[in-house]
């Protein structure tokens, strides 16, 4: 069985303790949420995993084999895939660009890349845009080509940092929907960054909890809707909307 | 890059991709009109010069097709990459020397450089041989520096170069045997056609346009817009850069050259401060992130360099010579200069290239 993990990873920014002795392990085929209120420390572990941010102690490893040495293209060769909070598009390029020039960093032919970005688009539902310059699309589109140009190459895994902020609800199911079409179509796993604790529930296989940079719960998404610590963790920041996600959950 | 589990959906399984015919590439706004038009714009000065036969004005179009070499030299690293380096001549001056090494009469290289070894001091080469070797000893020089270099970014980098750039200097300027250290060494054929030059000034437009639409090219440009997050998209961004370094190292080598045939001495100060300013000046005025602009950047720049020059040793007006102080030339460039950049501080071009469609740009 194959699976990506971090096992005890810790990270320090001067004195700031970040992370401390997380463990994580996703597996393809499933959706894994990471939640957690703002600064709780998600983005710096998608960024441990990825090759981004050393650890200051603790391993990433893939299927057993240490990764934490490598460089972030070198991670992303070996299949883990991630998009960015704000995007980061190449926003001077049109989409298809976006999209090829990761099928070229992934050692494709510039043709074999185009004709795998073509078929990304469409099977996104986005073949429309194509032409269009990245950075001129509005949120929603401008995540989902994040998301297709995450998915050249088809990666074992992806790792998705706040995929659905900003969107409306029914944009947000939409996004649902192609999230687990990614899991369950392309056998790939995911771990989903979401504020939308809403949308975790109704999506994940299995959510991790992190607050100040400990993993302070973690199981179904039954588990954690019933979770005191979780409500508690997240009283006094979001709370009020929070507890409303979770509500209507229940 | 294959995943574990089995891709199930059938549109994005490999045969179904491999069947696509998939659309031509977009060139990321780089047309091949670019480089012909470019090349045709040097082609007619070039035939206007020769009409013209002056000699001193073909001396003043073979520096001009000398400066495009070195200009595109330029932006084949600096505009692709956007990593500012003020290290590109050093490895012009390497390529004079060697020019220099090869073509100089054995006799007179004896006197003059005794400290070279054997074979080359024998070397007599034509200058064009010389000219590919002094491309493939930069293009060389270029892979051992830049392996260290590419490693920094930024202000460190663009330090670093700079610290190359003097180190070169250095060297060349003391080591007396080989180099002839601080003094001029002379007896370089000199090639007074122009059609060598507007060649090779054609050659190397065509092989940057090349680089540019290269896989290399295209994963250079999206690391040089957003870093992060081509790094996530498996571009290994310092064997990008160093791809480019040593492309723009060759370049920059044949330049220096064809420099040295074109005036037949070379001092290592022909190959510092000066023409490192003067060459990031027209990069810069052009258009650091456009081949049309570097190419049209020595052109527009050298034109008023030229109109200062006449202005400076005086025009007949009436009965008396009317003459701008000296001095007041680089002064009044120096001033051109900031304007065009305060108007447009992406140069003169920007992002943009010179095609028949007119609002292509990257
Ligand atoms: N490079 C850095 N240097 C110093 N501190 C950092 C750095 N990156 C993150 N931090 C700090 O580490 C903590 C965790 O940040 P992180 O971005 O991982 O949080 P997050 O859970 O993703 O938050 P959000 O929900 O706002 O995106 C924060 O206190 C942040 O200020
Ligand atoms: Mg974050």
């Amino acid at each position: 069985m194959s699976y990506l993990s971090a096992e005890d990873v810790s990270v320090a920014f001067a004195g700031l303790k970040a992370l401390s002795s997380v463990n994580l392990k996703i597996t393809p085929g499933h959706i894994s949420g990471l939640i957690g209120p703002n600064g709780a420390g998600k983005t710096t572990l998608v960024n441990v995993l990825t090759g981004f941010q050393a650890p200051t102690s603790g391993a990433v490893t893939l299927d057993g084999q240490p990764l934490t040495n490598l460089k972030p293209h070198q991670v992303r060769r070996r299949g883990i895939a991630r998009t960015f909070q704000g995007g980061r598009l190449f926003r001077d390029l049109p989409v298809i660009d976006n999209l090829e020039v990761t099928g070229v960093g992934l050692g494709m032919s510039r043709r074999a890349a185009i004709a795998e970005a073509e078929a990304m688009l469409d099977w996104i539902g986005i073949a429309p845009l194509k032409n269009r310059i990245a950075g001129t699309l509005p949120y929603t589109d401008e995540r989902r080509v994040a998301i297709g140009r995450a998915l050249m190459g088809r990666p074992a895994y992806i790792l998705l940092d706040e995929p659905a902020a900003g969107m409306s609800a029914p944009e947000a199911s939409d996004l649902s929907d192609l999230v687990r079409r990614i899991a369950k179509s392309l056998g790939i796993g995911v771990l989903i960054i979401e504020h939308n604790v809403g949308l975790v529930l109704g999506l994940c296989d299995h959510i991790v909890v992190l607050d100040s940079g400990a993993v302070i719960e973690e199981g179904d998404p039954a588990a954690i809707r019933d979770s005191e610590k979780v409500r508690h963790a997240y009283m006094g920041t979001a709370a009020d909307t929070v507890r409303a996600n979770l509500e209507v959950m229940a | 890059m294959s995943t574990s589990s089995p891709v199930i959906d059938p549109i994005l399984s490999a045969e179904a991709i491999a069947a696509r015919k998939p659309g031509p590439f977009s060139l990321a706004g780089k047309s091949i009109v670019t480089p012909i038009l470019l090349t045709l714009i040097l082609l007619a000065i070039a035939i206007v010069t020769v009409m013209i036969g002056s000699k001193p004005f073909n001396q003043v179009i073979i520096d001009l097709f000398v400066r495009v070499i070195l200009v595109v030299g330029l932006y084949v690293f600096i505009g692709n990459s956007g990593v500012m380096s003020f290290g590109q001549i050093g490895f012009t001056c390497l390529g004079a020397y060697v020019a220099a090494w090869l073509t100089i009469n054995p006799m007179m290289k004896k006197m003059s450089l005794p400290g070279l070894p054997d074979f080359i001091l024998k070397a007599k080469m034509e200058y064009w041989q010389a000219a590919l070797l002094a491309a493939l000893f930069a293009g060389v020089a270029a892979l051992f520096f830049g392996r260290v270099l590419m490693r920094l970014s930024g202000i460190a980098a663009s330090i670093a170069t700079f610290a190359m750039l003097a180190m070169i200097n250095t060297i060349y300027s003391n080591w007396d045997r080989v180099t002839g250290a601080t003094s001029s060494v002379v007896g370089i054929p000199i090639v007074r056609s122009i059609w060598p030059y507007f060649t090779v000034a054609a050659i190397v437009i065509f092989i940057a346009w090349l680089h540019a639409i290269s896989r290399a090219g295209l994963a250079l440009r999206a690391a040089r817009d957003e870093p992060t997050a081509a790094a996530a998209s498996g571009i290994d961004i310092p064997k990008e850069r160093l791809v480019a370094f040593v492309i723009s190292g060759a370049i920059m080598g044949v330049g220096g050259a064809l420099t040295a045939h074109s005036i037949g001495v070379v001092t290592p100060d022909n190959f510092y401060l000066s023409l490192t300013f003067v060459t990031l000046s027209m990069l810069v005025v052009g258009g650091m992130g456009s081949l049309t602009g570097s190419v049209l950047g020595v052109v527009i720049l050298s034109a008023l360099i030229q109109g200062l020059r006449f202005l400076e040793a005086g025009v007949p007006v009436g009965g008396s010579m009317l003459a701008l102080p000296k001095g007041l030339q680089e002064i009044a460039l120096g001033i051109i200069m900031i304007v065009i950049l305060a108007l447009r501080p992406s140069g003169l071009f920007g992002n943009r290239e010179l095609t028949l469609n007119r609002n292509r740009s990257e």
